[in-house]
């Protein structure tokens, strides 16, 4: 019996560590190890004031600020009892898609792509002059761009508080970002085709997990009303006792353990319950990637339609509505590039918070990393190979591991 | 030229500051020619091979033995060492509970906190010397452009030492302090960020730390003028100030 630790696991955003068993040269066992040092964000924001909220929870991570910031500041509006007005929340969703498209594609063309040109990082393939890695930065580039002008800031928004946004984005910076989006139309497809390709994968089994996402129609809605659990509807504020945290050794994230689990979160499952085609994708984990790909197609004509909404606001919209403080209890549930996050807060009479969880989608899918690792390399026995592969079937998870430690304890 | 030998290490943080060089889409080619990265775990499966560097970039701030270790071996190993980040230079957001933490991993994790091996979260100037200082959360991309460009031609960038009130002035901007009577903490925060919250009409959140020149008394006072009460206005200033404030104002 031997134990491989395969650490730190590279091209993918944090710190984790998986661990392979293996018996005569056989894989036996896998555990996936979350070891981000903990920040205890559920914990500092005990006692502070809801407008001190959403600027802290942002810097739970980077990648996933904006989506925070907003998932916070809509949890903190619920139990404020807040009403948003509509230019806001349009503002939001623009912002919420520019996350969207900015981690899809740092994640296809950044972690994902040298795995399958064969190559250590997208640094070597900008240095030999790779015009897919180049296209794909552009990508990036425009979704960080896109949350910029409507955020205010590239990284850790500033434009979203409690009540709603502070101001509307500069009309020029958005009548620029509309021709940059039309412009993308003719090129996005092509470029992503690598993606979608089941040749650029190693083999893999079927995807393992319970598809768990937002509840919504067709198509591609990061926003919702309550749960979908492969279909089946459920409240948002039952989100717990669905998920059935609990602490795992050795880990500073929660594991998701539900009766129905495990679960999957991110573009696969989003995909799955919306009745999306699946044939011809790719098998296994690595359809998530090819989900991606199609979900940015959908980002940016969204987001096409969102910019002309904007610009068709008047100058003298309403944009934050107002606060009245009290005790309160709030819950929202939206989708993160990489799947489910659910922000709920306590408040008490002085708006403070008493309370606070953050349920985040890399926690959830923790459990079926370590089962789709161990059922796609039952028959590798090459340690260098095992290692190499189980690490493709992290990346194809898109973790996102710092925020993945910000669970609050359930029981 | 010779390329730069660069390590970029995280710890304890939220990937921005790493998220940052790599949102300089535009630059990576040049980036990549110039430098030389033997080890950055996010972008490439490169694995390190325990030479000397030129330089360690090192975001976050250290709460493990482990993250402590290897800053340690970091520092050995590099010419130079630049701090990227409020985590690193002044603990950032990691510093904010200032409650008993055995406690607080308690309530977060339950039970299995007991095996949990972690500190309360400390810049990297509590355990070794720091060469450069990249500030922000967070950092601004033309800064890292700036630095590593300095550093590739055999030198050192010049960072303004000077408030965000200068950039804030010499973009013309309303001042939100004094003529909008908003809680603005450019008096007393580093420049190098050309402004840009006030620039959108936000108030400046002090994200980049302290200016060298801070006025705390001052700027304490100003934002009770507004009507902030001691509280709030120890929380805005707070929020970016590491543990100055605690022997500040005891």
């Amino acid at each position: 019996m031997k134990t491989i630790g395969l650490e730190p696991l590279t091209r993918v955003e944090g710190h984790g560590r998986v661990e392979l068993d293996l018996d005569r040269g056989r894989l036996t066992a896998v555990r996936v190890a979350l070891i981000e040092s903990p920040r205890l964000f559920e914990s500092l924001v005990i006692g502070r004031s809801w407008q001190e909220i959403p600027a802290l929870v942002c810097r739970i991570c980077a990648i996933c600020s904006s989506v925070h910031r907003v998932a916070s500041a809509a949890a903190l509006e619920r139990a404020l009892g807040v009403s948003v007005p509509p230019a806001a929340r349009l503002v939001r969703e623009l912002l919420v898609l520019g996350g969207h498209i900015e981690s899809h594609a740092l994640h296809l063309f950044c972690l994902v792509l040298p795995d399958i040109l064969g190559v250590e990082s997208v640094m070597a393939l900008v240095a030999g002059g790779s015009a897919p890695a180049r296209e794909g930065l552009e990508l990036k580039r425009l979704g960080n761009r896109i949350q910029e002008i409507s955020g205010g800031r590239v990284i850790h928004p500033i434009n979203v508080e409690v009540g709603g946004i502070l101001r509307l984005p500069e009309r020029s910076r958005l009548q620029g970002l509309a021709e940059e989006l039309e412009a993308w139309e003719g090129r996005i497809v092509d470029l992503l085709a690598v993606f979608a390709r089941p040749q650029s994968y190693p083999p893999s089994s079927g995807a393992i997990g319970v598809p768990l996402s937002v509840s919504g129609g067709e198509g591609l809605h990061l926003f919702g009303q309550g749960l979908s659990l492969s279909g089946r509807m459920i409240a948002s504020a039952e989100y717990r006792e669905l998920l059935g945290e609990e602490a795992q050794p050795g880990s500073h994230a929660k594991s998701s353990r539900g009766s129905a689990g495990p679960f999957l979160t991110g573009a696969l499952a989003r995909l799955r319950n919306s009745g999306g085609e699946e044939r011809g994708l790719p098998f296994g984990i690595f359809a998530n990637n090819a989900a991606q790909a199609m979900e940015l197609v959908e980002a940016l004509r969204r987001a096409r339609g969102l910019t002309r909404e904007i610009l068709a606001l008047g100058e003298d919209e309403p944009l934050r509505g107002e606060v009245r403080v009290g005790a309160g209890v709030g819950t929202e549930v939206i989708e993160a590039p990489r799947g489910l996050l659910v922000h709920h807060y306590v408040l008490d009479d002085g708006g403070r918070v008493a309370r606070a969880d953050i349920v985040t989608p890399t926690a959830i899918n923790q459990e079926a990393m370590a089962a789709q690792i161990l059922a796609d390399l039952q028959e590798v026995t090459d340690e260098a190979l095992l290692a190499s592969r189980a690490e493709q079937i992290v990346r194809a998870f898109d973790p996102c591991i710092s925020c993945a430690v910000h669970l609050v304890r359930i029981r | 030229m010779k390329r730069l030998r660069i390590a970029y290490e995280r710890f304890t943080s939220c990937s921005g500051c790493q998220l940052t060089l790599l949102n300089c889409e535009g630059e990576l080619a040049r980036l990549a020619a110039a430098c030389d990265f033997i080890s950055f775990s996010m972008a490439s499966s490169r694995a390190d091979d325990g030479g000397p560097l030129d330089l360690a970039l090192v975001e976050g701030s250290i709460s493990r033995p482990e993250e402590l270790g290897r800053l340690l071996e970091l520092r050995r190993r590099a010419g130079l060492l630049a701090a990227v980040g409020a985590c690193a230079l002044s603990g950032g957001v990691n510093v904010l509970d200032d409650r008993d933490r055995s406690l607080a991993c308690a309530r977060v994790y339950g039970d299995s906190a007991r095996q949990m091996n972690n500190f309360p979260p400390q810049p990297l100037k509590r355990f070794v010397k720091i060469d450069l200082e990249i500030a922000g959360c967070p950092p601004e991309e033309e800064e890292y452009l700036t630095t590593l460009g300095a550093l590739a031609r055999g030198g050192v960038a010049d960072l303004p030492p000077y408030a965000v009130c200068m950039e804030c002035r010499w973009r013309e901007n309303l001042c939100l302090l004094i003529e909008k009577k908003l809680p603005c903490l450019g008096p007393v925060t580093r420049a190098g960020c050309r402004a840009k919250c006030p620039s959108f009409g936000v108030v400046c959140e002090g994200c980049r730390g302290l200016a060298a020149e801070a006025n705390l008394e001052e700027g304490f006072r100003l934002l009770l003028e507004m009507g902030l009460s001691e509280r709030e206005v120890r929380a805005l200033i707070g929020r970016f100030a590491g543990r100055i404030l605690e022997n500040h104002w005891s």
